[in-house]
């Protein structure tokens, strides 16, 4: 039995931790959004400025989690696992990284390290010194069953907990959503892990 | 020589998304890499594509970056004997 302890969702309009708004944005382009969000939660972090938009957000909703339960810091390197998902893998960078050599230019080596949708697992893990098991797929949706029986795997298995992401930030939307799954209902939210739970929270926002 | 160095270093925090950095903080002697500024191997591709986009020189040795890409003076003083 598994049991979630924490989550968030970030959209183009507002965050929420818990499902308890914590603010809201005005409206401007994409990376006005990002830029806001992280001036406004006073994280210093250089390396986080050369990030692509998806490892942005990833980095952001893994950095609410982990203000939101701090007992984080109590795992081992290995101890937690890291399983994100979304629909258009990195194809936003994809296209930009395409758009940078199209009419005859150099292309560009810091846009190229982002054209796989796992170096914001990467990101992540090298910030947070985190080694455990980590995985990144593909899916049209937020697939709750998916997620529900990996971390249930994952948890009677290899890791002492998961930090999951739904991460998608195209077409100059965010549409995000993190949880973390421990084994104890440390923070006694009373959310055991299922498919039904998970969903009702996704959509909760 | 002094208005090629500002630039360089406009250049640099532009394209390495340097934020956090601004020119009068990056002194013409600073090393780029290690201790000071702190780029990476990234950074060094990325600093290759500016010489070659901005100022026609093509590295084709890439054992030379060492040297050129040290300091804001070296990497000056290469521009300055190389451009096109």
């Amino acid at each position: 039995m598994s049991y979630i302890s924490s989550y968030c969702h970030i959209s183009s309009t507002i965050y929420s931790v818990n499902g308890q708004v914590a603010n809201t944005f005005e409206s401007g382009t994409l990376d006005e959004i990002i830029s806001e969000l992280y001036t406004s939660l006073d994280i210093k972090y250089s390396k986080f400025h050369k990030m692509d938009q998806l490892s942005k957000i990833g980095f952001i909703g893994t950095e609410l989690i982990k203000r939101d339960f701090p007992a984080i810091d109590n795992y081992g390197e290995n101890d937690i696992a890291v399983l994100f998902a979304n629909r258009r893998s990195s194809a936003t960078t994809d296209i930009n990284f395409l758009d940078s050599y199209q009419d005859g230019g150099i292309p560009s080596p810091s846009l190229f390290v982002y054209t796989l949708p796992n170096i914001v697992i990467g990101e992540i893990s090298i910030r947070n010194k985190w080694f455990g098991e980590n995985m990144f797929t593909i899916s049209n949706h937020f697939d709750a069953n998916y997620f529900a029986n990996y971390c249930d795997i994952l948890l009677q298995k290899s890791s002492e907990a998961a930090l999951c992401g739904w991460v998608n930030v195209d077409d100059n939307k965010i549409e995000a959503f993190f949880f973390f799954i421990t084994k104890k209902d440390i923070k006694q939210l009373n959310l055991q892990l299922n498919s039904e739970k998970l969903t009702e929270i996704y959509r909760a926002i | 020589m002094e208005n090629l160095k500002r630039e360089l270093k406009e250049q640099i925090i532009e394209r390495l998304n340097l934020e956090d950095v601004n020119v009068e903080d990056i002194a013409d002697d600073m090393p780029l890499f290690g201790g000071g500024l702190g780029l990476d191997s990234i950074d060094a591709l990325e600093l290759i594509v500016l010489l070659e986009n901005d100022y026609g020189i093509e590295l084709t040795n890439p054992e030379e970056g060492k040297e050129i890409f040290q300091t804001v003076n070296s990497m000056s003083d290469f521009i300055s004997r190389n451009r096109k």
